[in-house]
């Protein structure tokens, strides 16, 4: 999530702890305030190499990387 | 032609029957969005802005009012004004400007009158007084230091709140070491790059009726997804989704540029305001001025290899131009990077306010800008390290598991397969024709899932309807048809397709990002399932058996006394369609999802092209397009999608572009001067459909509507360079160009 | 009925109800208009209503001989010639006028015979194999006839 960077302090690659997505994006925000809406207003989740559109209540395991993408469009 | 063959045996997918919708399409009778006309109903027209920029100080509607016909005039203040960070705020404004016009082009007034002749008389004669605005018309104009704003609404996403901008993103996207890559590198081939705006194209212009009586607005028109039509015209209207319906008319093209709405509030304004029903139809000339062009770009790329041919980074600027609304243009170029393993890379990116038409999705948005400077680059470094192009990328080809340029791994990819299909092709092995040279590039596109419903109805005679709501763009119709068939085990002219209005169907998206088949496609198998489990319950009654003892077989329900063992019979669908009331009454089924796992397709194609060098005029003698299509449902379709978007590639390559006049009025706008490719200008283009199965489609499907505009660019740039030693760096690559690049070798 | 200035194709659409004739463009440049005036192709944007009083006219919908399908609707619709089928009509019309008069054409031909009409989804290729199908099936046909 590089395109990120500019509410983590430059860090591509942060933790955070939840049981879904949403609750890892509200783990995000309390750490990082902006990023949680940030993310909420416009992304998709990259997880074991599929792309889940709106994913606030996905479960992810520990250990997981959760790619945050763009919302992927298409013509 | 199917280079890898599918592993599975399927009996109806794969195969080439005649599209259910094809008997109206031949003999006139398919209606498209403009075909329809309602008892009673009026004719619109629209005022469009003569400036690129300018605050609207008044419009007077007074004259046109009187006119003969004229039934009603809306403008600007006839709709609810949206909080600006209303996700349909830049379309609500874009639709009907509100004191502020953003283009040329840009809707500004509209009105109704009962013949054509009479609405468009009416219309010339609304009288707006405008205060020119500084416009902005190029990228570099945009992010020049200090630059006026393009529409002072604009914040930059994804960053830190701030003050408005040109700019809609910036994205930086970076792993490894790029310098020091860079300085390490063997070779380091770095290049600039630009394109024009250019048109989706699609031949049926915009077009629909509205009728707003009793408080509900019912649209008919043609867009790739009128699930969305319904929602951003509830929000224009400042009512709630459940007052628009809208009913799916054919569609005549869209390729992205039907994702979004220009039309359908205006009408329904118009309607609301009359008491009659009101019909909009653009021109060809409103399509090129106020519909969406892809966007333009400016880009710069460096790559670096080593000896052996290891691409080892990739280091690449970005700007793609969108016209004056908020756009992720430059956001979804960088995600695009993904064709090469790249250990070093960085790419920054922009996407630039312009005041010129507001840009939409074309086919694989934003993909084809970056790769036709990326693979021109990587074309480049191969002649500098005198390997052959194909074995440069095999070198180097993601595969599952590699990174893409947002750091995610591929999944289960196809590039190396497509790869070795074009190497292994008849195209690639043989000589090049005559006088011509050949040159070839790879693309890459992501396909999206999203939301699809599916409702299918078994009938008494054994028939099925098949009911989504997907706007078939490109016989999307058929490949459902077909996934059904081969799940239920009937015959596939039993099954009627049928794309169902906004109350008739379950939720489902735009068909975009190549979803169709595989998203809503999941959803139809989906259904199928749950009807088998219970044609299996329902069989069990009729042969008075547990329903565990019952399979489904080749359309049949089979138990050890019914065609399973030595005695008996299968009871075949139709056969307990038949006795449905006695078993529990109708057989229905409806599957919802939002569909994860869509499998990105690659493609890589190859031309042999001679360039006059008199005239700077190409000549494509030879094409060919390999594609990982996953699984193709109905190959003939698959092939149409590979040549559709082969060909929209080449007219992008060679001659389409928007060419605005000083203050940003567009001076082509018309076909004979926006000039897309006739049947003359092209050979036939050959295809090789890939299939490396996507594990999370019940068939194996990926998306293929979309990849294959991608490629034809580069491949385009790469053969003229083959043929002259000339390197195209600016689209089209139109002859003036060429000859000029000749001039100056 | 129609006012002096309507074209023939809005009075084709309009008042005889014939959709089948598609408008892509309304100034002569895309051939979905296309129609047989007097057995010649034309754009029917570009002619007006009263010049075509007692005239011959053919649209996409008089094609087929009743319900006999004319050999290139077959092979459109066998040879997936069309996708989103807006084009279709005056292809069919474009190619018909173009058998008529060469029913033994080479691919370039039929090229060029077709350039006038645009079509963005196919990329031509299926278009121009259904038109040279289609000829060798009037041939066939006209062959067993003599
Ligand atoms: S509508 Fe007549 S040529 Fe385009
Ligand atoms: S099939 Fe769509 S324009 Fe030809």
């Amino acid at each position: 999530m590089s395109q990120h960077r500019a509410f983590t302090g430059g860090e591509a690659v942060v933790r955070a702890n939840g049981a879904t997505v949403g609750q890892v994006i509200n783990d995000l925000e309390a750490n990082y305030p902006g990023l949680g809406s940030a993310l909420r207003a416009g992304s998709s989740a990259g997880i074991g190499g599929e792309i889940h559109a709106e994913p606030e209540y996905l479960k992810v395991a520990s250990d997981t990387e959760i790619y945050f993408l763009a919302p992927v469009v298409g013509g | 032609m199917t280079a890898t063959e599918n592993p599975t045996n399927y009996k109806w997918i794969g195969t080439r029957p005649i599209r259910h919708d094809g008997f109206d399409k031949v003999v006139g009778k398919a209606r498209f969005a403009a075909d329809l006309n309602l008892p009673g109903q009026l004719h619109g027209s629209i005022v469009r802005s003569p400036h690129a920029h300018a605050k609207v100080v008044s419009i007077d509607t007074s004259a046109a009012e009187a006119m003969p016909g004229v039934k009603a005039v809306v403008t600007g203040d006839d709709f609810p004004a949206l909080d600006p960070t209303h996700p349909n705020f830049d379309t609500a404004v874009n639709c009907m400007a509100r004191g502020e016009v953003f283009y040329n082009g840009h809707a500004i007034a509209a009105v109704t009158a009962t013949t054509r002749e009479e609405a468009k008389a009416a219309a010339a004669a609304i009288e707006v007084e405008y205060e020119l605005l500084p416009a902005i018309l190029s990228i570099a104009d945009s992010m020049a230091e200090g630059a006026p704003l393009a529409n002072s609404n604009n914040y930059t996403r994804f960053v830190p709140p701030g003050d408005p901008s040109n700019l809609a993103t910036v994205t930086n996207l970076d792993r490894g070491d790029v310098d020091q890559a860079m300085a390490d590198a063997d070779v380091v081939v770095e290049m600039g790059f630009d394109c024009a705006h250019v048109h989706q194209g699609y031949i049926e212009p915009h077009a629909c009726v509205v009728d707003s009586g009793d408080g509900k607005a019912n649209v008919w028109c043609s867009s790739q997804g009128h699930f969305r039509v319904r929602s951003m015209t509830a929000d224009v209207l400042g009512v709630e989704n459940s007052k628009v319906k809208v009913t799916p008319a054919e569609i005549g093209g869209g390729f992205g540029g039907k994702t979004t709405i220009y039309l359908e509030p205006i009408a329904a304004k118009l309607s609301e305001k009359s008491g009659r029903p009101v019909k909009l139809v653009m021109s060809r000339e409103e399509v090129l001025r106020a519909s969406g062009p892809a966007p333009s770009a400016e880009l710069r790329i460096k790559v670096g290899a080593t000896n052996d041919g290891e691409l080892t980074a990739i280091d690449g600027w970005m700007a793609y131009g969108v016209g004056a609304f908020g756009d992720m243009a430059g956001l979804i170029g960088a995600m695009s990077v993904a064709s090469y393993k790249f250990p070093n890379l960085r790419m920054e990116t922009y996407t630039a306010l312009t005041n010129t038409p507001k840009s939409a999705a074309y086919r694989a948005p934003s993909a084809p800008h970056a790769a036709w400077a990326i693979e021109s680059v990587v074309d480049e470094i191969a002649s500098e390290l005198g390997m052959d192009p194909i074995d440069l990328r095999l070198k180097n080809a993601a595969v599952e598991g590699d990174l893409t340029a947002m750091g995610m791994p591929h999944p289960k990819v196809g590039l190396v397969e497509c790869l070795e299909a074009m190497k292994a092709s008849g195209h690639y092995q043989s000589e090049p024709v005559e006088g011509a040279s050949r040159g070839m590039a790879v693309g890459f596109w992501f396909n999206i899932g999203e939301e699809s419903s599916a409702t299918v109805n078994l009938n008494e005679d054994g028939t099925a309807n098949v009911i989504t709501g997907s706007p078939d763009i490109g016989g999307s119709r058929a490949s459902m048809a077909l996934m059904a068939a081969e799940t239920l085990g009937i015959d596939v002219y039993s099954i009627t397709p049928i794309v169902a209005d906004t109350e008739s169907v379950g939720f489902t998206d735009v068909t975009e990002g190549s979803r169709a088949t595989f998203a809503t496609g999941k959803a139809v198998v989906e259904a199928c399932e749950d009807l088998i489990g219970q044609l299996k319950a329902r069989a069990a009654t009729i042969m008075g058996v547990e329903v565990d003892e019952v399979a489904w077989v080749d359309g049949a329900a089979v138990s050890p006394g019914h065609g399973g063992g030595e005695s008996g019979e299968p009871l075949t669908l139709a056969q307990i369609t038949a006795q449905a009331k006695r078993t529990g009454g109708p057989l229905t089924a409806t599957a919802s999802l939002n569909a994860a796992g869509a499998g990105p397709s690659f493609a890589v194609h190859c031309a042999d092209l001679k360039v006059d060098e008199e005239t700077g005029e190409t000549e494509i003698v030879r094409y060919t397009a390999v594609q990982d299509a996953g699984t193709a449902i109905h190959p003939s379709y698959v092939e149409g999608q590979m040549q559709g978007g082969s060909v929209q590639g080449i007219g992008w390559a060679l001659n389409e572009e928007y060419i605005y006049d000083a203050n940003g009025a567009m001076e082509n706008a018309s076909f004979l001067d926006y000039r897309i490719p006739v049947a003359s200008d092209l050979p036939l283009i050959e295809t090789i459909i890939v299939e490396v199965p996507n594990p999370a489609h019940p068939y194996g499907v990926r998306g293929v509507g979309e990849t294959g505009i991608v490629p034809p660019m580069a491949t385009i740039g790469n053969a003229i360079k083959a043929a002259t030693g000339v390197r195209m760096t600016s689209l089209p690559m139109s002859p003036p160009k060429v000859l000029k690049k000749l001039n100056e070798r | 009925m129609s006012a002096d200035s309507t074209s023939l194709l809005d009075a084709l659409r309009d008042e005889l109800g014939l959709i089948g004739t598609k408008e892509g463009c309304g100034t002569g440049d895309c051939g979905s208009c296309s129609v047989l005036f007097d057995g010649k192709l034309n754009c029917s944007c570009l002619i007006l209503a009263p010049e075509a009083e007692g005239r011959e006219i053919v649209t996409v919908e008089g094609i087929a001989d009743g319900d006999q399908l004319h050999p290139l609707q077959q092979t459109f619709l066998e040879g997936a010639a069309l996708q989103c089928g807006v084009c279709t009509p005056g292809f069919l019309v474009a190619a018909k006028a173009l058998l008529d008069e060469n029913p033994d054409p080479t691919e370039t031909e039929i090229r060029y015979g077709l350039a006038g009409n645009l079509c963005r989804c196919t990329g031509y290729d299926k278009i121009v194999r259904a038109v040279q199908e289609a000829a060798v099936q009037l041939k066939t046909t006209s062959e067993q006839g003599a």
